[in-house]
């Protein structure tokens, strides 16, 4: 139960972590919402990729006893997952905006 | 440990009798209330998530007709309209994302059971939904905000009507899946009880669905006209974007009024009317008719139910009409909850007939609102009217209450059970899942999705101060 919980804390971390990244370098931001929705779908795409390696939401919580050690591991997936949704997605961006100007 | 009964006096076999009373009591109580909570947390989590999808799915036929208007006539407007809601769109999918994880999670956690019983069925149509109708969108809505200069006008039609299908086929898997819930059809019970597939194409012809899902579908084009019309009405009245405005006025209340329409006739009649086939005793129920009447039945306008007394209160009603609209017949009889035992009428008949006349009556109002604003459209007005723009303008939380308080008719009136005749709600329920658990999660959700809703506010509010005509890409 409480790991559903940790699911969407996961996401909001995502989204924190895209808006500040993007607020820092200012070259990989795509705007408040853009950042917001590319953090939502970085964290649940890194998380659902590789939580299974020990640190989804189900693990952390494995027999009712809560693991601090793999929510930190879940927590900092979940913010590089918004890090790296930016970057990837700022380059996607750029390339088809080159391809169209080059059209 | 086995007792001898022979050996207690009397005191110590009331003694242990009472104990025993006392624990089973207690356990019933204990049923009772993770039963509750895991329909409280439910109900709470779907109707914050079908804030989202509502809008998405209407939305996007007005972003596909948006496009088309511009790929007919160049009107750079269009375009820009399209694309403003597009963005619109966007913000709604990602938080009707969010939203639906937990939904995901909670078939597993608080209905476990009904996962293991049901899976064979419903897992099909939810996977459909998943593989197909979710990456649709996702992958055609990118293409469409970012893609449009690489792609060139007709492929940017294309993407934005691919996020049309998908979004419209994600609405149809759930609601066949909810089809399936409230009239069964084409599955076999194994003899440990669980459902399995018997014929597949059964569940996508099954007679529930068609309706159901036109009406729903209907339902949603009413809020995102609804959505366009107000946030065209508060550009006008701003004196801000009015180019804009007038276009997402005449184009909502357009849209308004014919979906609106749609909604009460054929669909909504449709759907009445299944009702009536397959679960009589909803249809007495949400109809508020206690009692048997033998010469046609009468439609309630206002009324308040009194389960005391098993009659309506303060009731205004027209006779016959009921009998008429359900079977083209004035005189036709139209069983009463009277004709019903308790267990095959829905457990909470107040709630239900509540839920069903908020959602007819304000039905009723959105197709006088949109008519009344058509025709001062046609005469010329309507940009003029102030009083009307402000209506047109705080209607907007209505369609949503009105689709809401239309599921909540769905749900409440299958009850008490999950899958209709054949599975009991509280049969459905996970066991080990205490009730203190699903209250704590449930405290958590509603702390997230305030927050949630808090940045969906700011996210939509950003774009429409922005406008249209602030269009990056």
């Amino acid at each position: 139960m409480t790991g559903t919980l940790i699911s969407l804390i996961s996401i909001i971390i995502g989204i924190i972590s895209a808006n500040t990244f993007g607020s820092i370098f200012k070259k990989y931001s795509l705007g408040f919402k853009g950042n917001t929705l590319i953090g939502v779908f970085g964290s649940i795409l890194l998380i659902k990729t590789f939580g299974r390696l020990g640190f989804d939401p189900w693990s952390i919580m494995n027999n009712g006893d809560f693991d601090t050690f793999r929510l930190i591991i879940n927590i900092l997936f979940s913010a590089l997952g918004g890090i790296l949704g930016l970057v990837v997605s700022k380059f996607i961006v750029s390339k088809m905006n080159r391809n169209s100007s080059n059209n | 440990m086995s007792i001898n009964l022979d050996d207690l006096s009397l005191y110590q076999k009331l003694r242990n009798f009472l104990f025993f009373c006392r624990i089973f009591i207690a356990q019933n109580q204990a049923m009772e209330d993770m039963l509750f909570y895991d329909r409280l947390q439910f109900a709470f989590t779907i109707t914050f998530h079908y804030i989202f999808p509502q809008l998405t799915m209407g939305l996007s036929l007005m972003i596909v007709y948006f496009k088309w208007k511009y790929l007919r006539n160049k009107i750079e407007k269009y375009n820009n309209a399209a694309k403003f809601f597009m963005k619109i769109f966007a913000v709604n999918f990602t938080m009707g994302v969010v939203t639906g994880i937990p939904m995901e999670f909670q078939f597993g956690t608080n209905w476990a059971k009904f996962s293991e019983l049901t899976g064979g069925i419903i897992g099909q149509t939810l996977a459909m939904e998943g593989m197909f109708s979710f990456f649709l969108e996702s992958s055609f809505l990118a293409l469409f905000i970012f893609g449009e200069k690489l792609m060139g006008q007709k492929l940017h039609f294309l993407t934005g009507l691919f996020v049309f299908i998908g979004s419209w086929a994600s609405g149809w898997f759930i609601l066949a899946t909810n089809a399936w819930m409230q009239h069964p059809v084409g599955h076999e019970v194994l003899e440990n009880g669980k459902f399995v597939l018997d014929n597949f194409s059964e569940l996508f012809t099954n007679p529930w669905l068609i309706p159901a899902f036109l009406h729903n579908q209907m339902a949603s084009v009413v809020t995102s006209a609804f959505v366009v019309a107000s946030i065209g009405a508060f550009y006008i009245l701003r004196n801000k974007q009015t180019e804009y405005g007038k276009l997402f006025l005449k184009t909502g209340v357009i849209f308004g009024l014919i979906s609106s329409l749609l909604v009460a006739f054929p669909t909504g009649d449709w759907n009445a009317k299944n009702v009536a086939k397959y679960q009589p005793g909803t249809f007495a129920a949400m109809e508020g008719i206690f009692e048997t009447e033998h010469a046609g039945a009468e439609i309630v306008l206002i009324g308040q139910p009194n389960m005391l007394d098993k009659k309506l209160d303060n009731k205004i009603a027209v006779p016959n009409i009921l009998s008429f609209l359900t079977y083209q017949d004035w005189d036709r009889q139209i069983a009463g909850m009277d004709q019903f035992k308790a267990e095959e009428l829905p457990d909470n008949i107040p709630a239900l007939y509540y839920s069903y006349h908020i959602m007819v009556g304000l039905g009723t109002i959105f197709i006088g609102v949109m008519f009344v604003a058509l025709f001062f459209l046609w005469r010329k007005k309507l940009f003029t009217m102030k009083p009307l723009l402000w209506m047109i303008m705080f209607l907007v939380p209505f369609p949503y209450i009105a689709n809401i308080t239309g599921w909540y008719t769905a749900e409440l009136g299958r009850q008490p059970y999950l899958v209709y005749g054949l599975l009991k709600t509280s049969d459905g329920i996970s066991p080990t899942v205490s009730s203190g658990n699903t209250l704590f999660t449930l405290l958590g959700f509603v702390a997230l999705y305030m927050l949630l809703g808090l940045l969906f506010l700011v996210l939509v509010g950003k774009t429409i101060n922005e406008g249209p005509n602030h269009q990056k890409h």
